[in-house]
């Protein structure tokens, strides 16, 4: 599964959150959307909604579903709408930074990653700071780094977000 | 004799005899307006009324410096081309011609004189002026009176009769300013105002005056002057020229029977140089105008609402005598720290630079300082001034930097939160925080920085410029920018827990 999609729906976050969006959108794919509800776990999101091209209505977002049956005749038009998060005036999502790109995969270990999350570099990934979120893609789903540990996984290094 | 004054002109005339200061007296007496660089001061006329030659014998004129030669000097071997001539072979020591000198040169006071000295002195400085007339005959004036030659005489001729503005201290005869004098209130100036207008002339001069068409025919009047004939307006023109020399005439005439005081019964408002002198010498204060020596300009009232207190430092007694100068008065106000706490603050300059204003008059140098102070438990303060003098530049960057004090955000008081980075211009300086005991690795200028805020444990970097003004910035900025684990927590909706506090059971600090 290439991950040029989900490199792409994370950069563009960090620029939707840099131009003071309150909502924007990714391309509908089972990946961005496993990414987007971890970062949502992880407090970096707002909300995630199924919809279509249109911005879906408020109470939509809200409840993070517009209604809409997913069919084959309509799945082409669907996208993935995350409301973005913002603090004292800033974006609580300030810098992403994919770590693994189509041109060159990045993986950790489970090694890797308890070493990463307390602070120190393991291998191609730099140890975690104050305030710094990993995403890993393993084979239990995207997860948090720290989740990943507490579940004993190792995957895919996708992004750091800050 | 570069020095020579007017005075002592006369008296190289007066045939090398001293001069009493009668002459300037009585110069001045005879002149209707006394100048005031010919008033004596009473100590100057008493002096040179005391004025008498001590030495009877003529200077040889030998220079008075030692030879480096066994022969004699050369105004030793002075042979004058014409024998001497007594002044009495002359008949100038005859008692006929003395008193008739001494009578001519040194004459004594004129009631008129004296009157006129009374006005300028007072009874004591007329009794002393007196003394010293009584004390000297004048005839000895005429008989022993020499120019002084030898070397302790005064390096300038002088009778004192005038001041000389470089030698001399100006003369102070007017009485001390009034101090009870205070600025006009609107009524006492309106009052002062018509008091003065009170004393000029009444009525109007021109108004009195015929006019041009007084002179013309009465078929003439009611018209205007260009449609008179030329004849008539020429005439007419010649009436009015003679009538008004003739006007002029008679008040000059006037003016000289009743001397200057004249003016103001002649009619007439104020002239220019009346307004002029109104403006420039009237004074604004109640002293009823007193004239004074006094260059000083009268105190600003203390009870003026935004004056009061500014212009007096008033030493506080809370600060022990530590700031009797005053410089940290303000700091304290605006900060409330007291000025013992000021002092006890660590600070550190940290750059020096001599910078220069190129202008077209030349390069206006001027030193830039930037300071830093901090109590060492978490307060940095950054302060940049800029000064000609490096001293004034130095107290301003370090009471900038007291009141740019800032708190500083300390992980366990002792290292930062994370790690942070921050760029100004091409410096980037990154920190990190450590573990305890790791100490401060970090470049000279940030570790005093660490120091005074009381960072302990830090590591800095600084990968590409290393401008040391744009370090101390960025560093600042970045110790200032720290993240802040709560901030974020809330940010996310998150619980963020210190783990090391946990595994301690909250043993560190």
């Amino acid at each position: 599964m290439g991950i040029h999609s989900v490199t792409n729906a994370a950069i563009h976050l960090q620029n939707a959150a840099r131009a003071r969006l309150g909502l924007t959108s990714i391309p509908n794919t089972k990946y961005n959307l496993r990414l987007a509800l971890a970062m949502h776990r992880a407090g970096l999101l707002a909300s995630v909604t199924r919809g279509g091209p249109r911005p879906p209505p408020p109470e939509a977002v809200l409840s993070g579903d517009d209604g809409e049956e997913v069919t084959s005749a309509n799945v082409a038009t669907r996208r993935i709408w995350v409301g973005l998060k913002y603090w004292n005036n800033e974006p609580v999502i300030k810098n992403v930074k994919p770590i693994s790109k189509p041109s060159r995969l990045v993986t950790a270990s489970l090694g890797d990653l308890q070493k990463v999350t307390r602070g120190f570099k393991s291998g191609m990934v730099q140890g975690l700071t104050l305030g710094e979120s990993l995403f890993v893609s393993t084979d239990r789903g995207v997860l948090e780094a720290r989740e990943a540990v507490e579940k004993k996984v190792g995957g895919l290094v996708l992004c750091r977000v800050s | 004799m570069s020095a020579a004054r007017p005075a002592a002109g006369r008296l190289l005339s007066g045939a090398c005899l001293a001069v009493r200061p009668k002459a300037a007296a009585a110069t001045a007496t005879a002149a209707t307006t006394l100048p005031t660089g010919a008033t004596t001061s009473p100590h100057a006329a008493v002096a040179s009324a005391c004025y008498s030659p001590s030495s009877s014998s003529p200077c040889l004129g030998r220079v008075l410096a030692r030879p480096f030669h066994s022969s004699p000097h050369l105004s030793a071997r002075r042979r004058p081309r014409f024998a001497n001539v007594r002044a009495s072979d002359m008949g100038l020591m005859d008692d006929k011609q003395i008193d008739d000198f001494t009578k001519d040169k040194f004459p004594k006071y004129t009631p008129e004189e004296l009157a006129h000295l009374r006005t300028l002195y007072s009874p004591e400085q007329m009794a002393a002026l007196e003394a010293g007339e009584a004390a000297i005959n004048p005839r000895d004036l005429t008989v022993q009176g020499r120019l002084r030659t030898d070397p302790y005489r005064m390096p300038y001729i002088d009778d004192f009769a005038e001041t000389q503005p470089v030698i001399d201290k100006r003369a102070r005869n007017k009485a001390p300013p009034d101090p009870h004098a205070r600025f006009m209130d609107l009524d006492q100036f309106a009052r002062d105002l018509i008091d003065w207008a009170d004393k000029l002339p009444k009525g109007e001069v021109t108004g009195n005056l015929k006019r041009l068409q007084d002179f013309v025919p009465e078929a003439y009047r009611a018209r205007p002057e260009t449609q008179w004939p030329a004849e008539v307006r020429d005439e007419a023109r010649a009436k009015f020229q003679r009538y008004m020399e003739g006007e002029v005439a008679k008040q000059q005439k006037a003016l000289n029977a009743k001397g200057s005081d004249a003016l103001s019964d002649l009619g007439g408002g104020p002239t220019d140089a009346d307004i002029l002198q109104y403006i420039l010498e009237r004074s604004v204060m109640t002293d009823a105008n007193r004239q004074t020596d006094s260059s000083m300009a009268p105190a600003l009232p203390n009870k003026v609402p935004g004056v009061a207190g500014l212009y007096k430092t008033v030493i506080d007694p809370e600060d022990q005598g530590k700031d009797d100068l005053g410089i940290y008065q303000d700091v304290k106000r605006r900060t409330g720290m007291t000025v013992r706490e000021i002092l006890n603050l660590r600070d550190k300059q940290l750059l020096v630079r001599f910078v220069s204003n190129q202008t077209r008059l030349g390069k206006v140098r001027s030193c830039s300082v930037i300071h830093i102070v901090g109590n060492g438990d978490g307060w940095l303060g950054y302060g940049e001034a800029k000064g000609t003098e490096t001293q004034l530049a130095f107290r301003k960057a370090r009471i900038n930097a007291l009141l740019n004090l800032r708190p500083i955000r300390r992980y366990e008081n002792r290292t930062i939160y994370g790690s942070i980075t921050s760029k100004i211009s091409a410096t980037i300086v990154k920190m990190e925080a450590r573990p305890p005991g790791f100490g401060l690795r970090v470049p000279y200028r940030i570790f005093e920085m660490c120091r005074a805020a009381g960072i302990h444990d830090l590591s800095a970097s600084m990968p590409r410029a290393r401008n040391p003004m744009n370090s101390i910035k960025a560093a600042y900025w970045a110790l200032c920018n720290q993240p802040d684990p709560e901030e974020i927590a809330m940010a996310r909706g998150k619980k963020l827990v210190d783990a090391r506090k946990v595994y301690y059971g909250g043993a560190v600090y």
